[in-house]
């Protein structure tokens, strides 16, 4: 191998680990950030219908809560849950937001705090 | 040869990337889609009427289930609103929602336009429809 074609060889490695290892990170981080959201939005319908059917926001919501999130390998502490109304009547409706912050790091293209926002809107059951 | 196959590669790389990442974003739109429509049908097979439950024993839905699973599919997909092509009470509006009196079952189909203007920008498809269907009945 002559001296041009050890240069050329350094630098197709050079472009190809510069192009794989961001693009295999982004799989991997971003496969993370959905298997989270997926989980944060299982248990964001949970509490809804939960709430919905206990009349609002009461303890044994935010117990259900962190239970289920800790299930998915998280936290309640990861996770901000809001409920508002904190009482509501039959039919009235519901709504459940929880809001966290996942963390990505790809090599050579960025590293980022992205949020997740996941709502769910019911309607109180209770008190027909 | 080898730089003009790595320059001449790089878009059709760039093009698959793109793609995947609205495919992605497009699955999770269809995700919750879905969750909106399977929280209307339940609240609407949880709207019994108590006065004919109490009378007959009979579990029956009340007259505006249809409505009450309209409205609750429409509050469910405002979450993601600016990924609709069209507006969720429209979307809400134009869903197919059948309300089986025996036994009561609430049964959503609609047709949801999603934004993708990744595709539109590569493939001439701004909008791909999500097709969804559910089904709920009361024990």
């Amino acid at each position: 191998m002559g001296r041009d074609d050890r240069g050329l060889a350094t630098l197709e490695t050079v472009l190809m680990v510069t192009m794989l290892v961001p693009m295999l990170f982004s799989i991997i981080e971003f496969g993370s950030l959905f298997q989270r959201w997926l989980a944060q939005e299982s248990a964001t319908i949970q509490v809804a219908r939960f709430a919905a059917e206990v009349g609002g926001d009461t303890p044994e919501v935010r117990a259900l809560f962190a239970d289920t999130l800790r299930s998915t390998g998280f936290t309640s502490a990861d996770a901000v849950l809001d409920i508002a109304p904190s009482r509501v009547g039959w039919r009235q409706p519901l709504t459940v937001t929880v809001r966290s912050t996942a963390s990505i790091q790809i090599p050579f293209l960025f590293g980022a705090d992205v949020p997740l926002r996941t709502t769910a809107v019911v309607r109180g059951e209770l008190d027909r | 040869m080898t730089a003009i196959t790595t320059i001449g590669l790089l878009p059709v790389l760039l093009v698959i990337l793109a793609s995947s990442l609205e495919l992605g974003a497009l699955r999770i739109v269809e995700a919750r889609v879905h969750s909106a429509a399977d929280l209307a049908v339940l609240v609407a097979v949880n709207d019994q009427d108590d006065a004919e439950l109490a009378r007959t024993g009979r579990l029956q839905l009340t007259s505006d289930a249809a409505a009450m699973a309209r409205a609750v599919f429409a509050d469910n997909l405002e979450s993601i609103a600016s990924a609709l092509a069209v507006d969720p009470s429209v979307i809400a509006a134009n869903a197919s929602v059948r309300v089986d009196p025996a036994p009561p079952t609430v049964r959503i189909s609609a047709v949801v336009p999603v934004r993708t203007p990744v595709f539109g920008a590569l493939f001439f498809h701004p909008v791909t429809d999500i097709a969804i269907k559910t089904a709920g009945g009361a024990r």
